[in-house]
């Protein structure tokens, strides 16, 4: 190695460290579509049938707006919440979005979606309930690529075990990977620190870049018995999205209203087909489990939080988040003001 | 292997056959990392793997090293499956010489390829006499295995290459690779690509959540040291210290295939400083050491005149002066039993310093007469609960496996490290007996405890808890909710018959610092067989 030859190497490594170090200084918001704020709620009513289009392929950034205010004031074509009962899971799944307007009403061709469902933890099969369902995660994939979606990727970030063998265990991934989906393996570094404008406690949380950037959120939680928040449903189920989640846990049902004024669902899949009863969110145990063959759909997360609470007996006013979330105007939890359609496909 | 016979003239040349050597020790050493990378991913893919196939594979290099499988059949009093691959290596000893040190060892080839600028310049000043005390690690190791006692593994090659990739290389590659991406990933143009990059190298090669391990800069700076000895001579380890090379030194002695310097030699010294281990010495007249020569051939190369030639030969153990001898022997021998029988007289750090939390199904007496401290628990832990102890587990503890649960939780889906322990140290359970498997018991600190001391909300340990039946239930109080009314608060009880002590409350515990509620393994007397007087 000659002198020269370091010297333009150490030149060449000064500048490129110097750039680096400069485009780390730049204010991410400034240059970051992802980290641009969302729409401001606007408590105009919505019109049916025209729903995201627009904002969707006009930017990137999802246009979460749009559904939240089709769930601000009743909707006259389609139901707000569909109940679909005794089916299997996946005529289930395809009943009730087929009711509420069909896949296509929320996912436009070349959409990239992603997929939440409740993956906890790698202990156990999805017989004990402690992880959605996988045919209805299985389901939901289908008809998004059905209604065109260019991609749709499947995640969570379980709190036991690895990842990769939760979506095993859990029998999520060969399900979506039937459908033609995609599992993705949350990694540390696309948490991106992003600001909640309008979180009242919770300001800002490192958010899955993924989640933030794809075209439309479905949120398929499980219906869960959980000791701090009672159950826990598509609202609880968010936390999957961000990477401090111990820090939620105090003053949890504020901070998770916060968190979905940033993290919307455009659609939310309730999946009681199986519910755990008690010793949630791990579970364990198939005595704690009740077969409810139920599915709950609406893009109204709100909604489907209380009606899913009625199944265990529950006033939907006792869960924080859902108190809360009223209070933040993220929809309706008053099921009578609720145009719900009912399906019994037994 | 590849080398077989004597290089002739018509054959291949002396610089050809370093070229096949380096090429041998290239593709060993890749073969090495990417065992070690392939456990990790295997068993983070699927923790509780039962496959019996991958750790058979991956335990292949430790199984081929002969100290290792000796030292742990004498010290564990049982003969492993799979260790008769040690024989292999002694036998191509016997055959060859030290070839492993020179071909295939990756601690070999580490510091014979990391350059020290003065290798080549000075002559080594180091006093001969230091050949020896690799043969006196070696009879103190063999000694001490008598005495139930392994803790000097840690001074063999393969078990420093395990520890430091674990331990220090992987994870600090990982942390300036996710640094990197992480000022990339902020650049506009640039946030797709390193988002892509990143889903390709995890969880392959790097895990998606960072590992820690304590202590890398001990781990990596007892590495480096090893290293940089090279500046006082050219493989300075491999010369003076290992106690492998030791080993294979003292068998390499009368080995059928050797380097000769044949009568044809001219006596220009041109071989002398360019062996790497100093082997060929320039006394009466030229001649190599066999039990110092790892059949490099270097020295064939720089001859001038084909002189040197690796006939095969019925050589008879050619004495140095740095070889160990009968009086040697019995003073390491006399040595290691005074100083083992001192470490088990250390009654008060036994008795009465907390007891560390050992990976699920050991047994603390046991582990310390098996575990060959090669630290592969650790690499394949997914969670990275388990770390190598400093002193956690007293002097002779010394880098064996301990779980801290403040870094990471025993997974209750997981029984990696009894499945890739080489030596059965940490037992082959199934995931059905590993689960019930007690490791320690979780305590509430009350005056720490979120809700017990500040009467805030909080039910993390409760939700953690993976036992069907929740080992941690939360009592009903009323208490002031400081607005001179009263709420209902949930406080966390530790159900201590159902607590198998896997730590994932200790580990999610809100609390900055140390957690509110850990693990603490049970007074003697428990599962675990704590025996703390004597030798078994």
């Amino acid at each position: 190695m000659t002198d020269l030859s370091r010297k333009n190497f150490l030149r060449f490594l000064a500048a490129s460290l110097g750039s680096l170090y400069l485009s780390g200084c730049m204010d991410q918001d400034k240059f970051l579509s992802r980290s641009g704020l969302p729409e401001k709620i606007t408590p105009t009513p919505f019109s049916p049938g025209t729903e995201n289009t627009a904002e969707v392929e006009s930017t990137v950034e999802p246009a979460e707006s749009a559904i939240q205010e089709s769930s601000a004031t009743p909707n006259p074509i389609f139901p707000d919440l569909v109940v679909a009962r005794q089916g299997d899971p996946e005529e289930m799944v395809r009943a009730a979005v087929t009711a509420l307007g069909g896949m296509g009403r929320f996912v436009k061709p070349g959409d990239v979606v992603v997929v939440k469902p409740n993956i906890c933890t790698s202990y156990h099969s999805y017989e004990y309930a402690a992880t959605t369902n996988p045919w209805v995660v299985g389901a939901v994939v289908k008809l998004a690529l059905e209604a065109g979606a260019k991609q749709v990727k499947v995640m969570d970030y379980p709190f036991g075990g690895t990842a990769e063998q939760a979506y095993q265990i859990s029998g999520i991934q060969s399900e979506v990977e039937k459908a033609g989906g995609k599992m993705v393996v949350m990694s540390n570094i696309k948490f991106i620190e992003t600001a909640i404008p309008d979180g009242k406690d919770l300001r800002s949380a490192r958010i899955y870049d993924d989640v933030l950037r794809a075209n439309v959120l479905i949120n398929v939680p499980i219906a869960k018995h959980h000791e701090l928040a009672r159950l826990t449903l598509a609202m609880k189920n968010l936390m999957g999205v961000i990477y401090n989640r111990p820090y939620m846990h105090a003053n949890l049902g504020q901070r998770l209203a916060d968190l979905s004024t940033r993290v919307r669902s455009h659609l939310v899949i309730v999946d009681a087909v199986r519910m755990l009863m008690a010793h949630g969110p791990t579970g364990g145990n198939l005595a704690d489990v009740k077969k409810a063959d139920t599915i709950i759909a609406s893009p109204d997360i709100i909604a489907a939080d209380s009606y899913a609470a009625t199944l265990y007996g529950i006033d939907p006013e006792q869960l924080g988040y859902i108190k809360k979330g009223v209070q933040m105007g993220l929809g309706i939890k008053n099921l009578n003001k609720l145009n719900i359609k009912e399906i019994n496909l037994g | 292997m590849a080398k077989r016979g004597k290089p002739d003239n018509k054959g291949i040349s002396p610089a050809q056959w370093v070229k096949i050597r380096k090429i041998s020790q290239v593709v060993f050493f890749l073969i090495f990392l990417a065992l070690f990378f392939w456990s990790r991913r295997e068993f983070y893919l699927n923790p509780s793997l039962e496959s019996g196939f991958t750790e058979k594979l991956v335990n292949i290099p430790l199984k081929l090293d002969p100290l290792v499988m000796i030292a742990q059949a004498i010290a564990s009093r049982k003969i492993l499956r799979g260790s008769m691959l040690a024989i292999f290596t002694l036998f191509l000893t016997f055959f060859l010489g030290r070839v492993w040190c020179g071909w295939f060892c990756p601690m070999g080839t580490i510091l014979e390829w990391i350059p020290i600028r003065s290798w080549k310049k000075n002559q080594p000043s180091v006093a001969e006499w230091f050949r020896g005390i690799k043969y006196v690690l070696l009879m103190v190791i063999l000694f001490s295995a008598i005495f139930t006692n392994l803790t000097l593994l840690f001074l063999d090659p393969l078990t420093i290459g395990y520890r430091t990739l674990t331990t220090a290389i992987w994870p600090g590659l990982d942390k300036i690779v996710t640094f990197v991406e992480l000022q990339l990933i902020r650049v506009p143009f640039l946030s797709a690509a390193v988002g892509g990059f990143d889903s390709l190298i995890r969880p392959m090669i790097f895990p998606a959540h960072p590992a820690f391990y304590r202590y890398g800069l001990l781990y990596s700076g007892f590495f480096i040291s090893l290293i940089l000895l090279n500046s006082f001579a050219p493989r300075f380890w491999c010369r003076y210290l290992c106690p492998l090379g030791g080993l294979l030194g003292l068998l390499g002695k009368v080995s059928l295939v050797g380097c000769e310097i044949t009568t044809s030699c001219s006596t220009c010294g041109k071989c002398v400083p360019a062996c790497p281990t100093g082997a060929i010495k320039d006394q009466d007249k030229v001649f190599c050491d066999p039990g110092e020569c790892t059949m490099c051939m270097v020295c064939a190369e720089n001859c001038p005149g084909d002189a040197v030639k690796f006939p095969f030969k019925i050589s008879k153990f050619l004495r140095q002066p740095y070889d160990i001898e009968r009086r040697k022997v019995l003073l390491s021998m006399g040595a290691t039993a005074v100083g083992v029988g001192l470490l088990e007289t250390n009654i008060a750090g036994q008795v009465f310093a907390p007891s560390p939390i050992r990976p699920p199904g050991v047994m603390n007496e046991r582990l310390l007469s098996t575990c060959i401290r090669c630290g592969e628990c650790s690499t394949v832990c997914p969670t990275n609960a388990i770390q190598m102890a400093v002193f956690d587990g007293g002097v002779e503890g010394f880098w064996t496996p301990i779980i801290v649960p403040r870094i990471g939780y025993c997974d209750y889906s997981c029984q990696a490290c009894g499945q890739v322990c080489p030596v059965e140290a940490i037992p082959p359970l199934s995931l059905e007996e590993k689960r019930k498997q007690i490791i320690g018991k979780a305590h509430i600190d009350q005056d720490r405890c979120l809700p017990w001391a500040e009467n805030q909300e909080c039910i993390v340990c409760e939700e953690m808890c993976p036992i069907p039946e929740k080992a941690i239930e939360l009592e009903l109080v009323e208490v002031p909710d400081g607005e001179g009314g009263i709420k209902i608060l949930q406080r966390p009880v530790v159900i201590r018959h159902l607590c198998i002590g896997c730590g994932i409350c200790e580990n999610k515990c809100p609390v900055s610092g140390e957690a509110a509620i850990q693990i603490k393994v049970p007074s003697a007397g428990n599962q675990n067989g704590h025996n703390h007087h004597g030798w078994q």
